[in-house]
């Protein structure tokens, strides 16, 4: 694929970043510039002005003691005033010049009374406030409040100051992303290793992940290859001594030896045989190359109950006698079979149970074993893992038993569950998703 | 009788000296081959054939088309003996026309028991021919002979064991009429393997709740103190 040049991880961030903090302090001095311009319409702002006059007159022309009581009555619903000693010392961040040209113009003797105004800081209300000072150099302090043109200004102003960085976060997050995705399909790649569905990662993005993605499908396609070639030697053993195997059970028969030890060796042999069987169905994914189709999954299970029972065994079946649902018939079949002879052989019974709940299909498969210890339930569905490793080699098969099940089910887009019942033994679940028949 | 001549096609030298002594030992004279070519000369070299036992695994012409090829000319049974046990070569073969299918290892007295069985049924499936019709319809069910398989009117696979599967063969190559327990009996002693001693009508009744499943009435009858009756009518599909 054709390599374009890289400016590297790090260099696209910086890049982001320099890109918002740019566009950040424009957008800043933008509002700010706004918040300069902001005017009040002429009519509130005459009536203010008015008001503020009158305001300042009164108070000058009241002496010191009676001020306070004076600001409180001259104080109305809209507008709060008080009176200070001292001088204006608010900070004045947002300056109203335009406002302030505004109420000049209509009354010019507030510039001798020095206007001060300014925008409340958004957590005292966001409100206009301001002072004049009196003669005497004590302080007008007013504060309109409540009042609905300054409420929406307030408004106004959080969304202008916050859809910026809003915005801002929003296509800074977007542009990291961007950078990103070739880290995430890597990541999502990383899962699959081993699997199925594995494919290589294609190379893009930054430098530093294109080197990280090539060394990626590298790995996996060592991965990929140690699997094949290990699937491939298993399979040939599976394979190959089948012939041998056959070979010796045809001398086995016309062998010199007494009744006793041909059964012996012929029990053995038996054995072998079902390993590379079960083998066989572990590697080759028995099944899976047919499409689903149509089969009565109740029919099946009572079927094999049925061919335990002929044998000897205490088995019952539970459910209804005809339940169509979709799946490969291989499959599931060899599913349920492998579970009703893990009950038998670990419980010494099974009863099969068929129920439908809400978008599933269940088969409950239990019996009145031992059950699993609850720290290897993990294990147990793991293939080449049996419980009885320690204790007597009875088992036949390899420990691929559950792995079969559990493998064939997931094909099957459902779930195999273990549990042991509170009441003893265990329960093995098989979870099929109901499609529309 | 004359002795039935079996062709064995296996390429591993040992197991086909095995195979051809075993043979042999049971009354059976053989010719061996151990490729597609040496198996054509054996075929017509030296008296008819009468069974073909085949492996899968063979250089050159795998066993599944040297199976196709002999079908255009021949409807000489054939055994398949394949060191795959999977589910998809065993219907493969069946489908291509073969008529048993063993898998490795397999103990040498089966062997000798399906080759028995096979060359004791030749003639006979010719009149009760389920054989040569490959599919059957009955009530909306439908029997596919080659893979041994039962579908439901809605088309779902209904599973048989292999007893219940030759029992509903026989059925169906007598519908309408009342089929007596003694020969059901007998039929059934003939099949390979079938060694448990469930009774007939413990079979009969798996295989009666089986074809309920689609809810109507099951199409087998008892015929009291005689046997059982088919009473579907049975057409070609």
């Amino acid at each position: 694929m054709i390599r374009r040049p890289s400016i590297g991880l790090l260099g696209r961030i910086v890049l982001i970043l320099a890109f918002l903090l740019t566009t950040e302090f424009v957008a800043n001095t933008l509002i700010f510039e706004r918040v300069s311009e902001f005017a009040l319409q002429d009519d509130d702002a005459h009536r203010l002005a008015e008001y503020l006059a009158v305001a300042h007159r009164v108070m000058d022309r009241t002496p010191q003691a009676g001020r306070e009581t004076v600001a409180r009555e001259l104080s109305s619903a809209r507008l709060e005033v008080r009176w200070s000693r001292g001088i204006d010392t608010q900070s004045t961040n947002f300056r109203l010049n335009d406002l302030r040209a505004q109420m000049l113009a209509f009354e010019p003797r507030l510039l001798a009374a020095k206007l001060r105004l300014h925008l409340m800081p958004l957590r005292q209300g966001g409100d206009i406030g301001g002072s004049l000072e009196l003669t005497d150099h004590s302080t007008l302090i007013f504060r309109s409040s409540h009042q609905e043109g300054f409420w929406s200004l307030t408004f106004g102003r959080i969304v202008a100051l916050a859809l910026p960085m809003l915005a801002l976060a929003l296509v800074g997050g977007l542009m990291i992303r961007a950078t990103l995705r070739p880290l995430r399909v890597l990541m999502n790649a990383t899962g699959k290793v081993g699997g199925r569905d594995a494919a290589p990662v294609p190379e893009q993005g930054p430098a530093e992940v294109r080197d990280l993605i090539r060394n990626f499908n590298a790995m996996q396609l060592r991965i990929n290859r140690l699997i094949a070639t290990r699937t491939q030697a298993l399979a040939a053993v599976g394979h190959d001594l089948r012939t041998p195997l056959t070979r010796m059970e045809l001398r086995l028969d016309s062998a010199d030896i007494d009744a006793d030890m041909r059964e012996a060796i012929r029990h053995d042999m038996g054995e072998m045989g079902d390993l590379l069987r079960s083998l066989q169905i572990y590697l080759g994914g028995e099944g899976q190359t047919v499409p689903a189709e149509k089969l009565d999954l109740a029919v099946m299970a009572s079927t094999i109950i049925d061919a335990a029972r002929d044998a000897g065994q205490d088995a019952f079946y539970d459910g209804p006698s005809s339940l169509e649902i979709w799946g490969r018939a291989v499959s599931i079949r060899r599913a349920i079979a492998n579970l009703v002879e893990n009950a038998l052989h670990y419980g010494g019974n099974v009863r099969l149970a068929i129920r439908q709940e809400e978008g599933e299909t269940l088969v409950c498969v239990d019996d009145d074993g031992p059950g699993i210890p609850a720290d290897k339930m993990e294990a147990v569905l793991q293939p080449f893992v049996r419980l009885d490793e320690g204790r007597a080699r009875n088992t036949r098969g390899m420990g691929l038993g559950l792995a079969i099940v559990h493998n064939a089910i997931r094909q099957e887009g459902g779930l195999l569950t273990l549990a042991n019942r509170p009441e003893g033994g265990l329960r093995a679940t098989i979870r099929l998703p109901r499609q529309p028949a | 009788m004359t002795a039935q001549t079996i062709i064995l096609v296996e390429d591993d030298p040992g197991l086909r000296t095995l195979i051809a002594r075993l043979l042999q030992e049971n009354g059976f004279p053989v010719r061996t081959a151990a490729t597609a070519p040496e198996m054509w000369i054996a075929l017509e070299n030296g008296p008819a054939a009468s069974l073909i036992i085949l492996d899968i695994m063979l250089p050159g012409t795998n066993g599944l088309d040297l199976c196709r090829q002999i079908r255009r000319t021949s409807d000489i049974p054939i055994i398949f003996i394949s060191a795959k046990g999977g589910d998809e070569d065993r219907i493969l073969g069946l489908e291509l026309g073969a008529d048993d299918f063993l898998a490795k290892p397999f103990q040498p007295r089966e062997l000798v028991a399906r080759a028995r069985a096979i060359l004791r049924r030749g003639p006979m499936t010719d009149h009760a021919a389920p054989k040569t019709r490959n599919e059957v319809q009955f009530d909306g069910w439908t029997v596919f002979f080659a893979r041994r398989e039962l579908r439901s009117p809605s088309g779902a696979v209904v599973d048989l064991t292999g007893a219940e599967f030759d029992l509903l063969g026989t059925f169906i190559s007598q519908p309408q009429r009342v089929i007596g327990r003694e020969r059901l009996i007998e039929l059934s002693r003939t099949r390979l393997g079938d060694s448990s001693d469930r009774s007939i009508d413990v079979l009969v009744s798996r295989l009666r709740r089986k074809l309920t499943a689609a809810g109507a009435e099951p199409p087998i009858m008892t015929v009291r103190g005689v046997g059982y009756m088919f009473s579907a009518a049975v057409s070609p599909a």
